[in-house]
């Protein structure tokens, strides 16, 4: 048997207006993506908050992605903007202690942009697959199981 | 908590990649899990009652469908439950369509997705709570944003059902597009004929305020109860005064500097004008970029030969804000421009064909203005450059539509039976003329359509060339059209007179402003998006916003009227209730933690925050806390996001049902 | 130049404050936060280069009466912390009598000697020695010499490692932290009165000092200065494991400062970086 090819986890958090229609519409245009990614829809970006990307590496997320409407398009007229800017910070931030670009990804893709959608999420995962299980974070959550343990 | 868990096949749309009695099997075993089935058809009745008899029998509090995407039966879900006594907030879609089966081969692999996806929504519905729908009142006004034809028809079904109407349209007269054709297909009836008289219903109409040279500013609230402010802009001539006579026009000094938006530039109009003769209201403008007074503060020609003293050269853009309940956009769209040297411009172009260089090079607009009894030509077929007779005319089809490497992806619809039109007009008044016409397929799918361009080649022997067109120049004052008959298998080269372009339908260019002031999505090109392409073709992803005519894509004048009348019924359904019933997806604050630092004040894009001071039972303020008015708050969960101690948390979406669902995803 | 405590006396006196929030030194010569709530206590007042405290973490921390007013001693770094409290609803600008200190740096530990290599970094950088916002103004700025950006060239350093060398040294960092949560109730700035770190509905940050639960809440503390963080300082000189928490400040400030040209605390009127955007900041970072 083949040597077992790691297979990463990307979990998204994705708006409800756009990037997750942008979603349904590469699925009725049957668009083929990797299997990997797990959505997690909210209905604006304005609603991710930053515990949602440390929790979803807590959780074994080998990557994250982030996505959206374009500027000027949102439901909520500024819900993005403000998610911008908060990302601005967290991305800087993560980068600095060592979550690179590589784990924490973010896009813009709009209900019509299914083709787009399909992209950028296997673009995500095949970076996240070259980098390879997120095995610094999965040691210090292993480290908190045991100490709990013991 | 018992969930019920059902796995639909959607027939073979989901069954084909996912293993679903796998999926059902699974789930059931899954804590909290107290029923899990798959059936083939879960939206169907059979399926609903499924879920119905499993509510009762196994006294369930919560269920989770996996099925299509939520956007699609989420509803029907939610409707089947209630009836079935769970509350219907207690119910979770999991897309194993749209997001699984559809975009996935592989059979266990898509399974598996399949399975966490449904365990996602098992632990999010663990946290969600029964909630109820909020109640809010229906302001019974509705706004029109453009007096086009399509504007015209929503405005008037709507107040002739007897609910106010504002009007606004950003140029000084009502009547669009439709008011510079000269006949109609395929019943060649005269446009003008046609319209004018809808034009001077909704001048007269109690029920309609009409707002001409106005543009919609802001747009405030949400369904039923939007607050929107109209800029009036300042003509320069007094409204309520002017009779309309018509003498400032006549003895503006100003006569060829600004060209005629009505005639597409092929005449020019006075710095003081009416756009039309029939023009509603018919009450001039002061067009100030040209106006002699403007520049160097003399004339006054108009101020003095008006009797009324109608004119107000000091006169301010005012802003008037109205309640409304419904608002209908009718943005309507405009032809594709392109000239030799798009400088700057995103669009290729057809510089090749010389538009904008060569005089006799025109649009199909142009053509019409021609054509027309109230033209520049009184409608006498005679080209701009020197008024001559043309004896040989090519018209040239999708010039920009279905040419996504010059122009447009997209078919603009109505040129094929405007090219008819125009090819039998010309014959019609130019017995020994030719006419040619350069098509790519002929679609000419409509009542009476069909005939109608038939007609033009049997009848009025019009020529029809299948190919496209490479280059027009000028030659010994011919224009020769280099092309190819694609059927024939030869080429082509006609030394015409004359050359119509059936130049690509666009979005008016304010289309995707007046989208985001909407809050509503467009696309690529600047259509405005509806939120479902068959089933709901006229409404958009924002509750009271619906959609009329060519700002959603291109049509013609039928079908502007149809969706129109769709519009306007669609807003009247609005009304036809005193109350409105809204998602409970909204946000709410704890004031025991509130620190009242209001940064989701400073997010919110709704004012939907409020302050609200805490006292003792002495009276002594304890503190000020944010509270969130229910029925401006739109749920987008910025401020639940943004709040440092998530004292505000968004109903349906809150921190404890996402985190369940982020934890869920340990186990895949 | 009037004299601290004459400015004091003078307050309490005519009631104007409820009470002075200053320093004063202890039987041992230590210098300490304290409240003076009469003339008398107003003798004790004082200030030098070991009133190194933050005394604008007691405004959100002690009851202000609705109508009344108290007075605060406060360096300029510290009347930046008063700006942001009032620019964040905390405080009302009236409710506040600030006796600005003119300062000439301050210490790292409050039994250091004044000296070079013991002034704090944030001295180096505290353009605004005098204070900018005042009810009045008191004591005298000696000149002194400019301590060593030594945390810079940790800076320069971390920046130039890999993604995985830097996971590292924060590993190693945060893996001292002993959630005392003394970073927190130091900081003029966590005025919530539930920190998302004590809510376990959900549960964000695990409350236990693991490794997993250190980095959540560092992270989180961090993240929620961004923008908001006034340079004080306090943090790290409160963390008794010595995690060199300003370095992620300073690195947010940095953010701050280059991406939106903006610096919390600098005039009550204007517009908070959080809560506000603009169409076009930058997006290079988003697909």
């Amino acid at each position: 048997m083949a040597e077992e090819k790691f297979e990463p986890k990307v979990v998204a958090f994705v708006c409800n207006w756009c990037t997750y229609t942008g979603a349904d519409l590469a699925g009725t245009s049957r668009l083929k993506q990797e299997p990997n990614a797990r959505l997690i829809r909210v209905p604006c970006t304005g609603r991710i908050d930053p515990v949602f990307v440390i929790k979803a590496f807590e959780s074994g997320a080998d990557g994250v992605l982030i996505s959206g409407c374009h500027p000027g398009d949102c439901h909520y007229n500024t819900g993005n903007f403000h998610a911008r800017r908060r990302w601005t910070f967290f991305k800087e931030l993560l980068n600095f202690v060592g979550i690179d670009s590589t784990r924490l990804h973010f896009s813009w893709v709009s209900a019509s942009e299914g083709k787009k959608w399909v992209d950028v999420v296997n673009g995500v995962i095949d970076t996240v697959r070259e980098q390879g299980p997120f095995l610094k974070y999965k040691e210090i959550k292993e480290h908190d199981f045991q100490e709990i343990e013991n | 908590m018992k969930i019920g868990v059902f796995v639909c096949y959607c027939g073979e749309n989901i069954g084909r990649t996912v293993d679903c009695a796998a999926v059902a099997k699974e789930l059931s075993a899954y804590p909290g899990v107290a029923h899990a089935e798959a059936y083939k058809y879960m939206c169907s009745d059979p399926g609903q009652n499924l879920i119905k008899q499993a509510i009762k029998e196994k006294n369930l509090d919560a269920v989770v469908v996996g099925s299509c995407s939520p956007h699609m039966h989420e509803k029907t879900f939610r409707k089947a439950c209630a009836s079935a006594g769970v509350n219907p907030y207690m119910v979770e879609i999991a897309n194993l369509r749209e997001h699984c089966s559809w975009i996935h081969d592989d059979i266990p692999s898509a399974t598996a997705k399949a399975i966490d996806l449904v365990r996602i929504a098992v632990e999010k519905v663990k946290y969600n709570e029964p909630l109820q729908t909020i109640q809010v009142p229906v302001t019974k006004r509705a706004l029109v944003i453009g007096g086009g034809i399509a504007g015209i028809q929503s405005a008037l079904d709507i107040a002739n059902a007897g609910f106010p109407v504002v009007l606004v349209e950003k140029e000084p007269s009502i009547g669009g597009h439709m008011s510079q054709l000269s006949e109609t297909f395929p019943t060649l009836d005269c446009s003008q004929c046609i319209l004018t008289p809808r034009m001077v219903e909704v001048y007269q109409h109690s029920n309609i305020t009409l707002l001409t040279y106005s543009e919609v500013e802001k747009v405030e609230g949400f369904i039923g109860n939007f607050k929107v402010t109209v800029r009036k802009k300042a003509r320069s001539v007094k409204d309520e005064v002017c009779t309309g006579c018509g003498l400032c026009v006549q003895n503006c000094p100003i006569k060829k500097k600004a060209q005629s938006e009505f005639d597409e530039s092929l005449t020019t109009r006075p710095a003081i004008y009416v756009p039309f003769p029939q023009a509603v209201p018919n009450i001039p403008v002061i067009d100030r970029s040209v106006c002699t007074y403007y520049k160097t503060g003399k004339c006054q020609m108009c101020k003095k030969v008006c009797g009324r003293e109608a004119i107000d050269f000091e006169q301010q853009d005012t802003f008037l804000t109205f309640d409304i309940g419904a608002i209908i956009a009718a943005t309507g769209y405009k032809l594709y421009k392109i000239d030799k040297k798009p400088e700057g411009h995103i669009y290729k172009g057809y510089g090749e064909y010389g538009y904008g260089e060569l005089k006799d090079v025109i649009d199909g607009l142009q053509f019409e203005r021609i054509a027309s009894a109230s033209g520049p030509t009184s409608g006498e077929i005679l080209r701009p450059s020197d008024k001559k007779e043309p004896k040989k005319v090519v018209f040239v089809q999708c010039v920009g539509s279905r040419d996504e490497s010059k122009g447009f992806s997209y078919c603009s619809k109505i040129c094929c039976m405007y090219t008819a039109k125009h090819a039998m007009l010309y014959k019609h008044k130019v017995h020994d003329g030719e006419a040619y016409v350069f098509y790519m397929d002929i679609r000419s799918n409509g009542k009476g359509y069909d005939e109608f361009v038939r007609r033009a080649i049997e009848e009025d022997g019009v020529k029809y060339i299948r190919g496209r067109v490479s280059k027009i120049y000028e030659e010994n004052g011919k224009y020769i059209v280099k092309g190819e008959d694609t059927i024939a298998g030869v080429r082509m080269e006609i030394d015409a007179d004359m050359v119509v372009l059936a130049t690509a339908m666009i979005p008016q260019p304010e289309n995707s402003k007046v989208a985001q002031l909407l809050g509503i999505p467009y696309d690529k090109h600047g259509f405005m998006q509806e939120v479902h392409p068959k089933l709901r073709p006229v409404e958009t992803s924002t509750g009271g916003i619906f959609l009329a005519g060519a700002c959603h894509s291109p049509r013609d004048i039928p079908e502007s009227v149809a969706m129109a009348s769709a519009a306007a019924a669609k807003a009247m359904v609005l009304f036809g209730s005193d109350i409105l019933e809204r998602e409970p997806v909204v946000a709410k604050v704890e004031a025991s933690t509130c620190a009242g630092c209001f940064y989701c004040q400073k997010v919110c894009a709704y004012s939907a925050i409020e302050r609200k001071e805490i006292r003792d039972r002495q009276g002594n303020l304890i503190k000020v806390v944010a509270y969130v008015n229910a029925g401006l708050c739109q749920g987008c969960g910025t401020c639940n996001a943004t709040c440092p101690s998530k004292s505000v948390e968004l109903i349906g979406f809150r921190d404890e049902q996402i985190f369940a669902e982020i934890q869920s995803l340990s186990g895949f | 130049m009037p004299d601290l405590i004459e400015i004091a006396k003078g307050l309490l006196e005519s009631k104007e404050v409820s009470f002075i929030i200053g320093y004063t030194k202890d039987r041992f010569g230590r210098v300490k936060p304290y409240i003076a709530k009469s003339v008398e206590d107003a003798n004790n007042l004082m200030f030098d280069h070991h009133s190194i405290h933050n005394l604008a973490v007691y405004l959100t921390r002690l009851k202000i009466p609705e109508n009344g007013r108290v007075g605060i001693v406060a360096k300029s770094c510290d009347i930046k912390a008063i700006i942001a409290l009032i620019q964040e609803n905390q405080i009302k600008r009236e409710q506040v009598y600030i006796i600005g200190m003119n300062c000439s740096g301050v210490v790292t530990h409050s039994t250091d000697e004044w000296k070079k290599e013991n002034i704090q970094i944030k001295c180096k950088y505290c353009a605004d020695k005098a204070p900018m916002l005042y009810d009045a103004v008191a004591g005298t700025a000696e000149p002194f010499e400019q301590p060593d950006d030594t945390q810079e060239v940790l800076m320069q350093k971390l920046e130039t490692m890999s993604s995985a060398e830097r996971w590292d040294f924060w590993a190693k960092e945060f893996e001292k932290c002993i959630k005392c949560y003394a970073c927190r109730q130091v900081c003029p700035m966590c005025y919530c009165e539930q920190c998302l770190a004590e809510k376990n509905q959900p549960q964000w940050i695990t409350t236990s000092p693991t490794p997993a639960g250190n980095f959540s809440w560092n992270i989180i503390k961090a993240f929620h200065m961004a923008g908001r963080c006034v340079g004080c300082h306090e943090c790290e000189r409160a963390c008794p494991m010595g995690i060199p928490l300003t370095l992620l400040t300073r690195k947010m400030g940095m953010v701050a400062g280059k991406e939106f040209n903006y610096r919390h605390g600098m005039a009550i009127d204007q517009p908070t970086l959080v809560g506000s955007y603009n169409f076009n900041d930058n997006e290079d970072f988003i697909k």
